[in-house]
């Protein structure tokens, strides 16, 4: 049997942030993650990680000419959102090959994120 | 008005700057590269010259002094400082961070706890920079490009500068330090990191917009300056 969903009340709120990634070598959604996790235990550890309910949600490819860009959707709670954006800049290397994570916009749901920030054709100029 | 008072110029660096949310930025080389040649720093080369970004972002020059004991640090500043929007000095050492702070001359004490176990400031300092308008820079790239245990102590240092800036009351800027698009992070972004070394919102909007504004702002009416609190009016 499937729990039933809690009422809205009760749900926790979240945040939707934006977020723009640059690097040496092409990322997938999987290695978002892996770097996002990595580096919040790194800064938070276990205790302050648990608190973030931190999930990538989808990443975009973006093509461009020297560097590999991607766009994508961090999901966080709202409470904890300056800590999360607080690991973007932490981030500086991935399996050896330098990366650099930024935030583009932040949103209260999915929909209006990706409209508002990820805008996949405007991404060349 | 967000202002990244320290980053190396590469090629494209406006463009990217201004993709993070920076509008303006200070273009800083050392003083050891420019010393052999020429003066001061030549001006804005031909790469951001042309490109229509230019209109949004304005970009400044400095140069970081790198000197070897206070009086050639002294010497160096004298030369550099009419020629270049902001003065930088390479701060480690005791006596270089002690002279800096104690010139008026100087804008910025770049990272003076770079290479030490210690913060390099300490409550005589800060006073000395709250009197002479000397800024202290958190390079945050400085603790980026150091790893697991060096970089607890870096912020603890950091920790210990914003400590002394809740007595002494001196200016705090945070910049980069960068070479390439890989060391450059966005403003907000920084904003939400200085929490981790206990910087409240206001001082970190504080010091990555109004402090280097005022700095540049102070510097363009530098030649006007006769002596503290007098100024030539044409």
């Amino acid at each position: 049997m499937k729990l039933k969903i809690l009422p809205t009340h009760l749900r926790e709120k979240k945040r939707y942030l934006a977020f723009e990634a640059v690097s040496q070598q092409p990322l997938k959604r999987e290695d978002v993650i892996s770097i996002l996790w990595d580096t919040s235990l790194h800064l938070y550890g276990v205790c302050g990680t648990s608190k973030f309910d931190l999930w990538v949600l989808k990443v975009w490819d973006c093509p461009h000419s020297d560097d590999y860009i991607i766009r994508g959707i961090i999901r966080c709670r709202r409470e904890s959102l300056d800590e999360v954006r607080a690991i973007l800049p932490v981030v500086t290397r991935f399996n050896g090959k330098k990366v650099v994570f930024f935030t583009i916009g932040i949103s209260g749901t999915i929909n209006s994120a990706v409209k508002k920030f990820i805008k996949l054709k405007e991404v060349d100029d | 008005m967000f202002i990244d008072l320290h980053v190396h110029y590469y090629p494209g660096i406006t463009k990217d700057a201004w993709k993070m949310g920076y509008q303006g930025l200070v273009l800083v080389k050392s003083s050891e590269k420019l010393s052999s040649h020429s003066n001061g720093p030549k001006g804005p080369s031909k790469d951001y010259k042309n490109s229509d970004i230019r209109a949004k972002i304005s970009t400044f020059e400095g140069v970081e002094v790198r000197a070897k004991n206070p009086e050639d640090l002294k010497r160096k500043i004298q030369r550099f400082r009419n020629s270049t929007d902001v003065l930088l000095v390479h701060g480690g050492d005791l006596k270089i961070n002690r002279a800096a702070v104690e010139d008026v001359r100087v804008d910025v004490l770049a990272h003076p706890y770079q290479g030490r176990k210690d913060s390099g400031f300490n409550h005589i300092l800060a006073k000395k920079a709250a009197e002479n308008g000397v800024a202290v820079e958190i390079n945050i790239g400085y603790f980026l490009r150091n790893r697991n245990h060096r970089r607890q102590k870096i912020l603890a240092q950091f920790r210990e500068i914003m400590k002394l800036k809740a007595k002494y009351d001196f200016s705090l800027v945070i910049t980069s330090g960068a070479r390439s698009i890989y060391d450059l992070r966005s403003p907000r972004d920084l904003m939400a990191l200085s929490s981790c070394f206990g910087m409240d919102k206001e001082t970190a909007f504080s010091s990555l917009s109004n402090v280097p504004e005022a700095i540049i702002e102070k510097n363009q009416l530098r030649h006007q300056i006769i002596s503290s609190g007098v100024r030539l009016l044409e």
